[in-house]
């Protein structure tokens, strides 16, 4: 299991991290999510240890993360980077054998990486001639090249074509049968849902609430009802009822939600009461982003850069 | 941890990525031609006086001389003339005899000698000469003066019957020693005009290690650079240490700067010993001396080596260290800035105490001598000028090393701080505390 226990990090003025704390199942894949400067990249860079944090631990199986060899460790920035006037099979080789591969198994590896995502004739082409979505995709097989146990990434579907979205997850999805653990940061909350079996939300430089995917939804205590009877048109009955908050009222059907001390129940009833037929009553958990907003506020609000003088760290 | 087997995969990036570019490569060349050149220049300035070679016509009017005047006349102006020594192969001058007086004047008329001498005994019974030439150079008149006063001395003592043999004892050049004029000072002494090229070498030296200091150096600072604002390095990072990444880089750099210098030395070695026979080929002749030039010796070509490599390690972390402060190629002046002024400034020193601008027996310059950052430029040019004692050098080396362990570990804590930080460049104070957190 990695358990990552109260950091804290403070540069200059701005405290980045204050008491974050989370633990990542060992072979899921967990969706590390939060607005930009809200201390996604400082947690990653102190768990991998390139930041050392002023207080807290970081464990993998019970160890001292540090005390892992390196090649435990896949980590793909935010900041795509690669050698830019570097062939890209050689630049990928010189990757593995900083993680002490043999060259000629860096190279095989490579070329099956390269196979699958359907780059192979870029092979021994320089990296800056490749688009930002292909040098994007070298930078995966760099971060999973050395076969590591743990990989951390930094908002690895950003700028990626829905082709390559779908390559990139099925990648995912075989590394975590195959038994290995990966955390990535995201925006796109949806894909969150999709891919883990487990969240964090950071705000601030602190979690606001983690968990097995389903749980976080339901931590609210919030429901989403989709309801549609024969009488719609009004709906400022539901309105009118208790503990009801009306989200999206719809030709089709209306949303609403009911929070943690109304039931879903009550409103089905209310409908009934009134007459007509109820054509649909659905019940279902909140979504991630309804969650993020409700937990940190709406993610366009939040979009600005925490300025940390010296530049962004 | 896998810290030899990482630092040699950067060392070897480093090394292949930079010496596969053009511009090394064409560097290069260019540098090993101008070397060859430069080696083969006294064999070239030979060839070229070869064919300025003086043809002196001679009629000699006198019957009742002791010995063959144009022999004499020949071997005169070829040795001495004038202070030119002439360990030269090519005489500078030939020297023919011709019947007739008129068909002397005649052969510099046609061009077939530059000069023409008369030689004839005047009434008073001294020896009389004329010079028929169109043009007369000062020097050739100078060497003509010696010439002709030699053989008139020679004529006198014969007239007065000294014998042949006395009078090679008469002429033997008198026993002239040079030496330093300061009595404390040891050693063989500025003699025979060789301290010329000792300062020269020690000049030549210290240039050598001020351009692998410098180019080499900014080439590190801005290898880190590179690494810096393609973003590359947070993904080496996680595979290295920021002291791997560091340490290879300097090693790299240095690998390349190692293997041009090599390339240029090798050729101009080769060169300055293929001298000889080349020169047998051209000129025709093979007593030509071949030789390193003085002050030259294996043991001077090691030293370059050790200062050099030290030099090169002393500054390299450092300019890596600088460049992690910047994350863009047009900043990495202003970030290398201080380094190249010291270095400039210890180059500045060394030559100056090379050439004599600065008194290089001061006590002060010897101490300088042995501060870290000027020994790799000072110390060569004091051994080559014969004023380094052994201990000097030895202390020398020793504080290298050890300010390169305490600028490793500096420089390791700025860098890992520094390869993480994007946008302003950090004031001297944050500069002071990454080398004192590391973080």
């Amino acid at each position: 299991m990695l358990r990552i226990d109260s950091l804290r990090k403070r540069f200059d003025q701005v405290q980045a991290l204050d008491g974050v704390t989370f633990d990542v199942e060992p072979g899921q894949v967990f969706g590390f999510l939060g607005a930009n400067g809200a201390g996604k990249t400082t947690t990653m860079r102190i768990v991998l240890g390139f930041l050392h944090a002023d207080e807290g631990t970081v464990m993998w199986n019970d160890r001292e993360a540090r005390a892992w060899p390196r090649r435990t460790w896949g980590y793909m920035p935010e900041e795509r980077g690669l050698y830019l006037r570097m062939q890209v099979l050689e630049q990928l080789e010189f990757y593995g054998s900083l993680y002490g591969m043999p060259r000629s198994k860096a190279h095989d590896l490579a070329r099956d990486w390269l196979e699958r995502f359907r780059i192979s004739e870029y092979a021994d082409r320089r990296a800056e001639s490749l688009s930002k979505g292909n040098q994007q995709k070298i930078q995966f097989i760099a971060t999973v090249l050395h076969d590591p146990d743990v990989i951390l990434m930094d908002e690895p579907f950003v700028g990626l074509d829905p082709v390559n979205v779908a390559l990139l997850k099925s990648a995912f999805l075989e590394l975590r049968d195959r038994g290995k653990t990966l955390v990535f940061s995201t925006h796109q909350l949806e894909m969150a849902e999709e891919l883990c079996e487990s969240v964090a939300i950071i705000d601030h430089g602190r979690i606001v609430t983690t968990g097995p995917t389903r749980d976080v939804k339901r931590s609210t205590g919030r429901q989403t009802v989709r309801l549609a009877t024969s009488r719609d048109g009004d709906i400022d009955w539901l309105r009118s009822l208790p503990h009801v908050t009306v989200t999206r009222p719809g030709e089709d059907y209306t949303e609403l939600h009911v929070d943690a001390a109304g039931d879903p129940q009550d409103v089905l009833e209310a409908a009934m009461a009134r007459g007509g037929d109820v054509l649909r009553f659905e019940v279902a958990d909140p979504s991630l982003e309804e969650v993020f907003v409700e937990r940190v506020g709406a993610l366009e609000l939040e979009e600005t850069t925490l300025a940390v003088p010296g530049g962004t760290r | 941890m896998r810290s030899i087997p990482n630092i040699f995969a950067i060392a070897r990036r480093e090394f292949f990525i930079r010496a596969r570019t053009r511009t090394f490569l064409l560097g290069t060349a260019i540098l090993v031609v101008a070397v060859v050149v430069v080696a083969m220049l006294p064999v070239i300035t030979r060839y070229v006086d070869r064919s300025s070679t003086e043809r002196i016509g001679v009629w000699v009017g006198v019957e009742d001389m002791a010995s063959d005047p144009v022999a004499d006349l020949e071997r005169l102006l070829n040795t001495s003339a004038g202070g030119t020594s002439s360990s030269s192969s090519t005489p500078d001058f030939t020297v023919t005899r011709y019947p007739d007086l008129a068909s002397a004047r005649q052969a510099v008329i046609d061009g077939d000698a530059s000069a023409a001498l008369g030689i004839e005994r005047s009434t008073g019974g001294e020896l009389a000469f004329t010079l028929y030439s169109e043009d007369v150079a000062p020097g050739v008149e100078r060497t003509a003066v010696f010439a002709t006063t030699s053989l008139a001395i020679a004529d006198r003592l014969d007239r007065l019957g000294v014998a042949q043999a006395a009078q090679a004892g008469l002429f033997a050049p008198a026993n002239l020693e040079i030496a330093w004029p300061d009595p404390e000072h040891a050693g063989s002494g500025p003699v025979a005009g060789q301290t010329g090229t000792d300062y020269l070498l020690g000049f030549g030296l210290s240039i050598l290690i001020f351009m692998l200091i410098v180019l080499y150096g900014n080439w590190i600072a801005m290898s880190v650079v590179d690494e810096k604002s393609s973003r590359v390095m947070e993904v080496i990072l996680n595979a290295a240490t920021p002291l791997q990444l560091l340490t290879g880089k300097v090693l790299g750099v240095g690998a390349v700067a190692l293997t041009q210098y090599a390339a240029i030395l090798v050729a101009g070695v080769a060169a300055l010993l293929a001298q000889g026979p080349i020169a047998s080929v051209v000129l025709g002749d093979a007593g030509m001396e071949v030789a390193l030039p003085a002050g030259l010796t294996i043991g001077m070509l090691l030293l370059l080596g050790v200062f050099g490599v030290l030099g090169f390690l002393l500054y390299g972390v450092l300019y890596a260290a600088a460049g992690s402060l910047v994350s863009r190629q047009e900043d990495v002046q202003a970030a290398v800035m201080p380094l190249a002024l010291v270095s400039t400034g210890a180059y500045l020193i060394a030559v100056y105490s090379a050439t004599g601008l600065l008194e290089i027996r001061d006590s002060w310059m010897a101490f300088l001598a042995l501060v870290p950052f000027v020994s790799p430029f000072m110390m060569l040019s004091r051994v080559t000028a014969g004023v380094a004692t052994v201990p000097e050098v030895v202390i020398a080396i020793a504080l290298l090393v050890a300010s390169i362990a305490i600028a490793l570990w500096i420089a390791a804590r700025i860098y890992s701080a520094g390869v993480l930080l994007y946008g302003q460049r950090p004031g001297l104070r944050s500069i002071w505390r990454m080398a004192r957190t590391g973080m």
